[in-house]
């Protein structure tokens, strides 16, 4: 019986390789393997041997079944792979039909992800005028005329009264006189100062936050800053807060970012010091909560400013900050 | 401002290193932009003593010069005649390079062997000298290293100063506050004087006429000096400061100015009409001509120095050419003064003159330290140009500064600032600031800052001065509870809702000047009586073409256009959300939001799968609808009611819903497009913001899915071309009593089957009723009535071909 298993196995090892259809092996498998097939009837003899052959024999068997049951499958795979080549001449690496896509410019992507960060955080998106009176975008921001603080920014005047808002912070004023504490915005939009070189625009981009309420701290400011860099940056960005001044906050700070580009090495972007300047932000100045009538013993608060194109800079690499306005498509393309 | 590090060293003992230093300054508030070590390479120089000097045999202006370098003796060729045998040099031997990299080697000029180079003042880095070879100072030895010899190295600190901080706009200023943050003691210079016995009472006078604008004038007064050239040492730290050196009292006033930040001015005595100063008011229309000989025009406003004829100086800004300092100066009246913060900005303004004193004063210098800073000059004048000292200076000072008194209270610092800090420690901190400071409970201070303190007159002022020396990185971190405010953001969530639907349908957003040119109102062709027209006007502006604000987006899409086809770029979708601002009655103008999208060149290019077709109009119109609807804005009318600017008459509409004109479709008209130099076509859409806000629905309604089949009918109708679609369908929709569900357009023609008068449109009807299933006699009596109703109203017929009423 051994030997008929081993002949069998070899008969049918052998008609495998002539088989080309996909029938002739369905035919070929039912013969053998099927139900009535000679390997099947072969091993039902296997009780007509004497008992201490079976083990023997039967593992033989079941071996040869399995053998030939693998080999049935590998002719039947190869025989699908034959099929799908002689159907299709398909050139799957043809382009595919597009649309043509759009992009939103850099600076708006950035401006929504800075405010979707403090919208998040609690803070509600407010817009104004950007011809703006010289009473919100300087007086009222403890910066009179004749003050020396606002030869820090140029500005494109319409009259003696009206100029062009050299940045978003006559926002906070114009939300404080219609508002009761607590108050807490972002203001993003367009300002304008006389400019132009590799790294000035007569127009660009700021966002302003104010957060005015019963015992904001100092504190708080460099938390809330702390929280926006991170998520902005990444959450091991590094940043430090030092003292500056504007005539609206007191103290006043900047905050840097760690250089994104040299990691605190060193380098030009960051004019050799490691670190970045990302915004300027300070305790709301008591004056300017007297000129919008808040009560200054019992409220405190703070602001931040920053310029989204130099953010957008830092992260995208680019150096000359024309481009933004230029909208060439292959540039707007890139974001 | 540049600080030298060696010149600070000289008024507070510094052991940090040059970058820690800075580090330091930055974290104080004194923000170090730059740090530059000065004369690093010069040790590479040496000492030489000249021990001759021939003609050079070939060359009438060149001279050989035998060195001694100490060990041993060089000869080299030299252009300069100022040096004589004996003198002390710096050379520099063959392989050493010169700051600016020029590397020096052996050579030979004209036969003459030259082993080495002399080097003038310039030429090290040292000032900007170049009149001559550097002679040095007799005491050092030929050999020496020169740096080391001279001790010349040095860091540049490049300090940017906030504008509240005038205080530190002088080297004692920054050591001051160096001093505040080491703990450690600062040394004024010693003023010693030796005066003759001519009192200066009797040699001068000071009269103040306005003392509002001149509240303390200080003169002193040196006979027989001579005027000539500063030393090294000053004129070095005069370069490093940025001040062109001119003779030495004028130097001295300048050292004195960057040395304690009191600007000073000296006057030749002897041009100086009647021995007297006078400080009054300018008059209207006087002319004046100050040193840098440019006539100046005054006003009422203008505070001047005047001796007993007329002006001498513009108070605070610049002196006069008729009392200028010159070689024949021998006897120099020394001005100190403060003036009025805002009378010398307002001038220096107006007369757009901002000197290195008008900078100080308008920020406001210490006034307290008027007459020490006129005593430091005096000082110096004798030590440097000789004379005699006149007994006493003349100090008119009618009111004198009186200390504020400023009460800070501990817990209110803590909490601004979110720390527990004791009181005992902001005493510590105000007082290492030279303030005085007086505790008067367990939670108040009365503080008094120093003269020179002019930022610190409140209480958030001295929170602030605590912060600074407390260290703001020391500050804890917290978060605060925000409880948030409700704003009307509707506008907003447009916004992006529309942006997200533009860039979907491969739209690119642009974004550019809001000022443009006056110019394209006019090739947008606008009436006299435009809105276009009511440009807000820069009274600055930076060129012509960015001089007014924008009426309409337009423009900056063109431009963006041209920009781009320059560049070969032809085919563009680009959309601009932004705002006009249109001149009002008011004095501010009217801030519209305003979207514009255009589209030009090509829809679709050549591809294996499809065809290249151009953009036309009903390109930009699919879009406007693709728009609204998204917005539920179904009930949309384009119609050509009134001309639009800039468009094609033919090929236009404005869109209205509810009444209220919400946009425009259209063709930028061929003038339009010629006068940006563009020749392919674009189309424009606009929407306009404030008047589409209130039509879009925040809640979007439910309707029931159809649960019956619909059943579609076609109908092809030849009708006069002036006959709209919108016609058909509104007949259709009107007959269809609620059962037409929707009619589509499928196929428009006009050709050689029909006359040119005639069109031929193709509908797709289809029906279905939200009740029942319609059966074909329902379906089929409606079609009926409203191809009845077509012929009607527009004397059309239907077509041969595919019958009507035929199932689909």
């Amino acid at each position: 019986m051994k030997d008929e298993l081993l002949e069998l196995k070899t008969r049918v090892l052998k008609k495998l390789e002539s088989v080309a259809e996909r029938s002739d092996l369905e035919k070929l498998r039912q013969s053998y393997l099927g139900r009535k097939g000679f390997l099947t009837l072969l091993l039902k003899r296997l009780e007509e041997l004497p008992k201490e052959q079976r083990p023997a024999i039967g593992r033989l068997a079941n071996q040869v079944k399995e053998e030939l049951t693998e080999e049935f499958q590998s002719v039947s795979d190869s025989l699908t792979r034959k099929d799908a080549k002689e159907v299709s001449a398909l050139d799957i690496t043809l382009p595919g039909r597009r649309t043509p896509t759009g992009h939103l410019h850099p600076i708006t992507q950035i401006t929504e992800e800075i405010c979707t960060i403090f919208v998040k955080l609690g803070f509600q998106v407010v817009q104004g005028p950007e011809v703006e009176l010289d009473y919100y975008n300087f007086e009222a921001l403890n910066m009179p005329k004749d003050h020396p603080a606002r030869d820090m920014q140029d500005t494109f005047y319409i009259s003696d009264n009206v100029v062009l808002r050299t940045h978003t912070s006559p926002m906070q004023i114009r939300i404080m006189e219609n508002t009761s504490p607590p108050v807490s915005i972002v203001a993003p939009g367009k300002v304008y100062r006389p400019d132009s070189d590799i790294s000035h625009t007569p127009m660009f981009h700021q966002v302003e936050g104010l957060l005015v309420d019963k015992g904001v701290s100092f504190g708080d400011l460099k938390g809330t800053l702390t929280t926006f860099a991170h998520q902005m940056f990444g959450p091991d960005t590094d940043l430090r807060f030092r003292p500056s001044f504007f005539p609206f906050t007191e103290p006043s700070a900047e905050v840097d970012i760690r250089c994104v580009v040299c990691q605190g090495k060193g380098c030009r972007v960051c004019s050799h010091t490691g670190w970045l300047e990302i915004l300027g932000s300070g305790m709301v100045d008591p004056e300017v909560f007297k000129i919008v009538g808040y009560d200054v013993e019992s409220i405190s608060g703070f602001a931040f400013g920053m310029g989204v194109e130099r953010i957008a800079m830092l992260k995208s690499g680019l150096d000359d900050i024309r481009l933004f306005f230029e909208n060439d498509i292959r540039f707007l393309q890139q974001f | 401002m540049k600080v030298s590090l060696n010149w600070l060293k000289e008024f507070v003992d510094i052991d940090q290193t040059p970058a820690e230093l800075a580090e330091s300054l930055t974290m104080a508030g004194l923000e170090v932009e730059g740090l530059e070590h000065k004369a690093q390479n010069l040790n590479d120089l040496t000492v030489a003593r000249i021990l001759d000097i021939k003609l050079h045999p070939r060359a009438d202006r060149l001279s050989i010069c035998q060195l001694d370098v100490g060990k041993g003796e060089v000869s080299v060729v030299c252009g300069a005649k100022n040096m004589s045998k004996g003198d002390l040099v710096p050379l520099a031997l063959p392989g050493t390079s010169l700051p600016d990299g020029m590397l020096i080697k052996e050579s030979k000029i004209r036969d003459e062997i030259s082993q080495g180079m002399l080097l003038a003042e310039d030429e090290m880095g040292l000032t900007d000298d170049h009149t001559g070879i550097m002679i040095l100072p007799d005491n050092l030895r030929p050999g020496q290293p020169l740096s080391d010899a001279m001790d010349l190295e040095d860091w540049i600190l490049d300090i940017t100063l906030t504008p509240n901080r005038i205080d530190c706009a002088s080297i004692v200023g920054i050591a001051r506050d160096i001093g505040a943050l080491t703990n450690k003691k600062i040394s004024m210079p010693e003023i010693h004087i030796e005066e003759s016995d001519t009192l200066i009472e009797d040699l001068a006078s000071v009269t103040i006429l306005d003392s509002q604008g001149c509240p303390r004038y200080t003169v002193g007064l040196v006979e027989g000096v001579k005027i000539g050239p500063s030393p090294f040492w000053m004129r070095y730290r005069l370069h490093v400061s940025g001040i062109r050196s001119i003779n030495n009292v004028v130097d001295i006033t300048n050292y004195v100015l960057m040395e304690l930040g009191q600007p000073l001015h000296a006057f030749d005595y002897n041009l100086l009409a009647d021995r007297q100063i006078v400080v009054k008011r300018a008059e209207n229309g006087q002319i004046f001509t100050t040193l840098d000989e440019q006539p100046r025009d005054l006003d009422d406003q203008t505070l001047m120095i005047c001796d007993g004829e007329g002006p001498v100086a513009l108070a605070g800004i610049m002196g006069g050419l008729n009392s200028e300092i010159t070689e024949k100066s021998g006897t120099v009246l020394i001005e100190s003064a403060y003036f009025n913060p805002t009378m010398i900005r307002r001038s220096s303004k107006r007369l757009s003159l901002s000197t290195e004193a008008s900078y100080r004063f308008e920020r406001g210098i210490d006034i307290g330290g008027v007459d020490f800073a006129l005593k430091r000059s005096l000082m110096l004048i004798k030590q440097l140009a000789g004379g005699n000292i006149a007994r006493g200076i003349i100090d008119c000072y009618p009111e004198p500064w009186s200390t504020p008194k400023i009460i800070l209270r501990a817990n209110r610092a803590n909490e601004i600032l979110g720390t527990s800090i004791g009181i005992k420690q902001m005493a510590d901190y105000l007082f290492s600031l030279t303030m005085a400071v007086k505790v008067v409970d367990q939670n108040r201070m009365e503080v008094s800052p120093p003269s020179f303190r002019v930022d610190i007159t409140r209480e958030a002022d001295l929170v602030e001065e605590i912060a600074r020396l407390f260290g703001y990185n020391n500050i804890p971190i917290t978060l605060p509870a925000i409880r948030p405010t409700e704003e009307d953001i509707s506008e907003l969530v447009l916004r992006d809702r529309i942006k997200a639907i533009l860039v979907g349908m491969g739209f690119s957003e642009i974004i550019t000047y809001s000022f443009i040119s006056p110019k394209s109102a006019d090739i947008l062709g606008a009436g006299v009586n435009s809105n276009l027209r009511s440009f807000v006007k820069l009274l600055n502006p930076l060129s012509k073409d960015q001089s007014v604000m924008r009426t309409s987006l337009i423009p900056g899409l063109l431009s963006t256009v041209r920009l781009n086809s320059l560049r070969g770029q032809n085919d563009l979708r680009i959309f601009e959300w932004g705002k006009t601002y249109i001149k009002e009655e008011e004095e501010l103008p009217q801030e519209k939001q305003v979207l514009a999208a255009l589209i030009t060149g090509m829809v679709s290019t050549q591809k294996w799968y499809q065809e290249a077709r151009d953009a036309d109009l009903f390109d930009i119109k699919g879009m406007a609808e693709n728009i609204l609807g998204e917005l539920g804005i179904d009930k949309a009318e384009y119609k050509r009611n009134s001309l639009k600017e800039g468009l094609d008459p033919n090929e236009y509409a404005r869109i209205s819903s509810s009444g209220s004109d919400i946009g425009a479709i259209g063709k930028v008209s061929k003038e339009v497009m010629e006068g940006y130099g563009l020749e392919k076509k674009a189309y424009v859409l606009e929407i306009y913001i404030e008047p589409l806000l209130p039509l879009v629905s925040r809640v979007k309604q439910f309707t029931p899915l159809a649960k019956f089949p619909s059943v579609r009918r076609d109908i092809s109708i030849i009708v006069n071309r002036s006959i709209e679609s919108a016609m058909l369908i509104s007949i259709v929709k009107g007959i269809g009593k609620g059962l037409v569900e929707s009619v589509d357009i499928f196929d428009i023609y006009q050709g050689k089957q029909i006359v040119p008068q005639e069109k031929a449109l193709a509908l797709g009807i289809s029906y279905r009723s939200k009740e029942r299933t319609l059966t074909d006699n329902e379906v089929n009596n409606i079609h009926e009535e409203i191809i009845e109703e077509i012929r009607r109203q527009t004397g059309g017929r239907l077509r041969e071909g595919p019958k009507n009423g035929n199932p689909r």
